[in-house]
């Protein structure tokens, strides 16, 4: 009875020790360094690199008119156009580009989702082709009544390459993860000169 | 000595049941593979049209719970703004619902012209001939809401080479019934 | 003795490679359900299980004239625009292709533009036995993706375990400007095929 007792305290022990010293090495790898750390601020007229865009932002402003670049808005509502220029860096056409910017919910009704415009040629979200800048600009409608903020906060999302998911196989972007947020002047209107790095 | 009689003995059943089991998996492995590609050749017979039932001119034909009838298959020539050598061909059938079930009977409802080659045409968007009739095709008819002992006048619009139109005989089949369909003859045959 | 260890000790080491390489050489389930590539060059016809492809000519222009809705409208692009004339047939029953891209000579891979949904003529085309149909496949080029490309046309998306045409479209000459020899300022999209 007593052995058994003081066998059993031992493997206790042994068995502390050993989470001790797993949590303790997972500290040293940096395993819990990424949970605090706030979100980098990214320069709003710099470069960002998301896994598979360039983006470079060139302006914003507010618009009352009915149609900005084709998109017809709600009447008598307001929007917010980010006009950007944007570069696929991957190896295929892809418009895989909804989820890659969210305005702050102080600004916009994050269940609005925005037009995504070619401002080329008002074509809405077209595929966009590997190596190819193109200026796009993405609405948000602001809600009724709502005053005009004189800047906006962005979180960028980026995806991380798989060659090959779980589920089939194939390659593909996978797991959305903000990588940085900035802060955007809001200008005038839409023939604001465009920010230079 | 009795020892080795008797050891004897097992070893003589083993072997005998060795080769049992060996012959059993002659009939074993084929009915392994059998009940493992049931599901898959099911789903293969079910997404094919591949035994037809011919229905000679006039008659009408108990199919996916209906009774089907072809009632005209005719060129409808003449017309401009087509590819060179085509001709539009549309097919009539009057069908007597029997099971109003057609969401369930007709899901997958295909109507097609074979010619003596075994070429295929599907229905066509690219020609659309207006009429005054009440005609529906088969993909809307299921959405109808017809009720048992309703007749269905459906047509479908095919776009045909013209060499093909001496030899094209109408076809249906639903999921239901497939690979089973039905291959409809003309009066002429 | 010491052979006997030795020769072991290679026996398993030979074990180790042969094992890593059918890892490494082992198909993926990805490559296993990819495309079947049915191959050609240009002005050959290429027979895949549904379909059949012939690629006529490509036309490269900085801009092209389309008519939306009775309104001629000019479309610019970053690149250059590639138009390839083809001529699609059904084999043994009617289908519908509706997929095309370029992949340029460093693996690239440029859709079919987006830009043109509205004009007729484009992918994706209903097909019928015997009546071959002509189409036009547009693209948005950077020009340093225009030379030994190849057009991969197919009649789904996902191809999987299915005829994909591949078509090497050859080497195109660049010109000072760096753009393809014989590119137009301006090609009409509403002229017929």
């Amino acid at each position: 009875m007593l052995e058994s007792a003081r066998s059993r305290l031992k493997a206790w022990i042994v068995a502390g020790v050993g989470t001790a010293a797993a949590i303790a090495v997972a500290g040293v790898l940096g395993a819990f360094a990424a949970r605090h750390e706030p979100l980098p601020a990214l320069a709003p007229a710099g470069r960002i690199e998301t896994g598979q865009w360039l983006l470079r932002p060139l302006k914003a402003y507010a618009t009352a008119e009915k149609y900005t670049y084709g998109a017809l808005l709600r009447p008598g509502g307001k929007a917010l156009v980010l006009e950007l220029e944007m570069t696929n860096r991957t190896a295929k056409s892809t418009k895989d580009y909804f989820d890659l910017l969210q305005a702050s919910q102080k600004t916009v009704d994050p269940a609005t989702k925005p037009f995504i415009v070619l401002t080329r040629d008002s074509t809405m979200s077209p595929e966009l082709h590997p190596g190819m800048p193109e200026r796009m600009a993405y609405i948000w409608q602001l809600p009724d009544g709502a005053a005009v903020p004189a800047s906006f906060n962005l979180t960028v999302i980026s995806k991380t390459y798989k060659p090959r998911d779980n589920l089939y196989g194939l390659p593909g972007w996978f797991n959305p993860t903000p990588i940085g947020t900035m802060t955007i002047p809001v200008g005038a209107g839409p023939d604001g000169a465009d920010m230079q790095p | 000595m009795t020892a080795e009689v008797l050891d004897q003995e097992r070893r003589v059943g083993e072997r005998k049941w060795r080769r049992r089991s060996l012959w059993s998996l002659v009939l074993l492995i084929p009915l392994a593979l059998g009940v493992e590609a049931y599901d898959s050749v099911k789903a293969l017979l079910g997404d094919n049209d591949l035994f037809a039932r011919r229905v000679a001119w006039g008659q009408s034909t108990h199919f996916g719970g209906s009774d089907w009838k072809l009632t005209d298959l005719r060129g409808a020539f003449g017309m401009s703004n087509l590819p060179p050598d085509s001709v539009p061909v549309l097919a009539d059938f009057q069908v007597k619902v029997g099971d109003p079930d057609l969401q369930h009977l007709w899901l997958g409802c295909k109507v097609m012209l074979i010619d003596k080659d075994g070429r295929r045409w599907s229905p066509t968007s690219i020609v659309s001939l207006k009429t005054t009739d009440k005609v529906e095709t088969c993909v809307s008819a299921i959405f109808s809401g017809a009720k048992s002992g309703d007749t269905l006048n459906l047509r479908e619009t095919f776009l045909v080479p013209k060499e093909a139109t001496k030899s094209i005989r109408p076809a249906v089949s639903v999921a239901g019934e497939r690979p089973r369909f039905l291959l409809f003859q003309l009066e002429k045959d | 003795m010491m052979m006997r260890k030795s020769a072991n000790t290679i026996l398993l080491l030979v074990a180790v490679a042969f094992c890593y390489g059918l890892q490494v050489s082992k198909p993926r389930y990805g490559d296993l359900i990819g495309p079947i590539p049915a191959r050609g060059k240009l002005g050959d016809t290429v027979v895949g299980r549904g379909f059949e492809v012939h690629a006529e000519k490509i036309e490269f222009a900085r801009k092209l004239t389309v008519d939306q809705y009775g309104q001629s409208k000019v479309l610019t692009t970053g690149g250059v625009w590639a138009v390839v004339t083809v001529e699609f047939a059904a084999r043994a029953q009617s289908t519908v292709v509706s997929v095309a891209s370029w992949r340029g000579p460093t693996g690239l891979t440029y859709d079919q533009t987006e830009r043109l949904s509205f004009m007729n003529g484009l992918l994706p085309v209903a097909l019928d036995p015997g009546l071959p149909r002509k189409a036009r496949l547009i693209f948005e080029l950077r020009p340093d993706e225009v030379s030994n490309a190849t057009l991969l046309v197919s009649e789904k998306l996902v191809a999987a375990l299915d005829s994909q045409a591949e078509i090497s479209l050859g080497p195109v000459t660049v010109a000072a400007d760096g753009l393809p020899a014989g590119t137009v300022d301006m090609l009409d999209m509403a002229q017929p095929l």
